[in-house]
């Protein structure tokens, strides 16, 4: 990062920002972010996107949950239809984990890309996977409210605290 | 679907064959200076190298398998596109991937004293025996070779063989445990899960994603080949000893401990078929699984050594596939045994060399070393490392449960550190053969 930056009591909480290790996106702590931006096919590929992401967003959660590691994610359309951007938050490494995601969540990826994102296959091509990663554009600023917390923490530490809950209800 | 029919006749034996038990050996590393040089040398070589075929009869107990770098066969004058195609892990070099492999502070590549690609290993001779008889007449195969061969230099040689004990230099009986390939021969053992897809550890065959393994330039070059990352592995026995000693004040409450480290007891039994007390008999019973029997580690702590480097069924609900992370490990220790009792170091150099078999060495030995040796989150542990052998910069604790209460464990010391590393590649016996008619 270039630029200096002048101490003050501000800067006292500022968060180590580092590179991914290996791949692109900024991480602090366990939390990583990574943004891709396509080509949407300008044959129809914004129509197509509309008449699909209802569907996608219905299906999220599921997909979401078998993958477990997500915090958020975002895709719109930008540059009036002409590109897409995708946006989203996870725990840990991105490039280790490609294959493990593949295999977790394609039919859902599948079922939204062909024909819109210009160069999309399949989640299970070789040269998809390629332009995907090579459309992957690393964020200037990242900001996470608890770089510490995995998704599986949070899920773990929302069940203690509703037994601990739980067990007052009980108790009273 | 049909089951893969590996060629064994021409896959170099340690792919698929276990070592000797008790086990006699040396890595000999080589630099190259010359093409046409190196070329002769595995020319003579050539009828001596072992296969997995040889490896079921085998004429006598004793083996030569040859392995290179990527600077080697970049020094072998393969042509530039065929190296580009080669995975990065490959083409860097371990050493360069230190810091996502965690090997940094005592394990950076500075205090290496095993040659990686970029500092001489150019070629390397695996020979591995069962009596020391048998591995100096193989070494003396070596030594022929190279006579009046001038282009090519050897540069370290490591012994290797079983301490007395019969365990390695912890105290721990090792290498029990280890999957099975699809078309390796025989059937696979009670707990050995369901045979692994060939491709996952030899080239040319489908793999655990449904396609077929590959590797750049034309098939008959990579085909039965595969990759060893190569890890030297120094062992700080007195620091392990001293450290089960402050923790525990009994020799059982000593053992215990060791027991939960690791997730067996030093005798090999798993903590999951005798969580409370140590039952040898047990040692080479591997039918044992975490998801439905321990989701919680309470038998065998999340942590521990073995639920990291092949967690079997606990992983079934989250992201991870655990079949795209198989690895199948060839250890051998070095190095004099540190005498029972001993609590401080002697200065000797001891320890364990790892052959991993991966045919994707980024997906395999890299995703487990990166993700489950050294990181916690795929366990919900956040950065917690594996209590032996883990990096220590990013979290040097331990958890484990007990009773009344769990046990946490902080400050845990280095017991291990990287005395070398590299990724190789072994190609299949066609393949050799193509590397020195190619340009020779």
């Amino acid at each position: 990062m270039s630029g200096k930056v002048i101490q003050n009591e501000r800067t006292a909480l500022a968060q180590n920002v580092i590179n991914q290790p290996d791949g692109p996106g900024k991480r602090i702590g366990k939390r990583s972010e990574l943004a891709l931006i396509g080509q949407v096919n300008p044959d129809g590929g914004a129509e197509l996107f509309r008449s699909r992401i209802a569907q996608f967003q219905a299906e999220a959660a599921y997909w979401e949950t078998r993958v477990g590691t997500v915090h958020d994610f975002r895709i719109t359309l930008i540059d009036n239809d002409t590109r897409l951007l995708f946006m989203i938050t996870y725990d840990g490494d991105f490039k280790p984990y490609v294959q493990d995601i593949i295999e977790q969540a394609h039919p859902w990826f599948d079922a939204i890309f062909p024909g819109i994102w210009v160069g999309y296959k399949s989640a299970h091509d070789a040269a998809t996977i390629q332009m995907v990663v090579d459309s992957a554009l690393t964020a200037d600023f990242l900001y996470v409210a608890h770089p510490d917390l995995s998704v599986h923490d949070i899920s773990k530490m929302k069940k203690l605290s509703k037994a601990v809950n739980d067990l007052f209800d009980a108790a009273s | 679907m049909l089951q893969a029919k590996l060629e064994l006749h021409d896959i170099q034996g340690t792919v698929l064959r276990n070592r000797p038990m008790p086990y006699f050996g040396a890595y000999l590393l080589f630099r190259i200076h010359n093409a046409t040089a190196a070329r002769n040398l595995i020319r003579r070589l050539l009828p001596h190298i072992t296969s997995a075929a040889d490896w079921e009869h085998p004429a006598e107990n004793a083996w030569i398998n040859i392995v290179f770098s990527y600077e080697g066969l970049r020094r072998m004058e393969l042509p530039a596109e065929i190296l580009a195609g080669f995975p990065i892990e490959f083409r860097q070099g371990m050493a360069a991937r230190a810091a996502f492999l965690g090997d940094v502070g005592e394990s950076a590549p500075d205090w290496w004293d095993l040659p990686h690609g970029q500092n001489g290993f150019h070629i390397g001779l695996l020979v591995m025996a069962g009596s020391t008889a048998l591995r100096d007449e193989k070494l003396a195969i070596g030594h022929a070779a190279m006579a009046g061969i001038e282009g090519v230099s050897l540069i370290a040689r490591l012994d290797v063989g079983v301490p007395p004990t019969l365990r390695e230099h912890f105290g721990y009986r090792d290498g029990l445990s280890r999957p099975f390939i699809e078309g390796e021969g025989g059937i696979p053992a009670a707990g050995q899960g369901v045979p692994v897809k060939a491709g996952e550890f030899v080239l040319g065959y489908e793999n655990e994603l449904g396609q077929i393994s590959t590797g750049p330039g034309p098939e008959i070059f990579w085909k039965n080949g595969t990759y060893l990352s190569i890890r030297k592995i120094r062992q700080k026995v007195a620091a392990f000893r001293n450290f089960l000693q402050q923790q525990a004040a009994s020799a059982d409450a000593q053992e215990k401990l060791a027991a939960r480290m690791m997730g067996r007891w030093r005798s090999g039994c798993p903590l999951s078929l005798s969580p409370d007390k140590d039952d040898p008999s047990l040692a080479e019973t591997n039918t044992f699984n975490y998801y439905d029997d321990d989701p919680d580690g309470k038998k065998t702590p999340l942590g521990c050594h073995i639920r990291r480097v092949n967690p079997r069924d606990a992983l079934k609900d989250t992201i991870t596939d655990a079949r795209l992370h198989k690895l199948v490990r060839r250890g051998a220790a070095y190095g004099p045994l540190l005498p029972e009792g001993v609590m401080e170091e002697d200065g000797k150099d001891r320890g364990i060399v790892i052959a991993f078999v991966n045919a994707h060495p980024g997906r395999q030995f890299e995703f487990v070393q990166s993700q489950w040796v050294n990181d916690g989150d795929f366990i919900s542990q956040g950065s917690r490392t594996d209590p032996i052998v883990g990096r220590r910069d990013h979290a040097d604790d331990f958890i484990y449960p007990e009773k009344p209460f769990r046990r946490h464990i902080t400050g845990l010391p280095d017991f291990t550190v990287t005395r070398g590393g590299e990724h190789v590649f072994l190609p299949g016996l066609r393949g050799l053969r193509w590397i020195i008619e190619m340009s020779g």
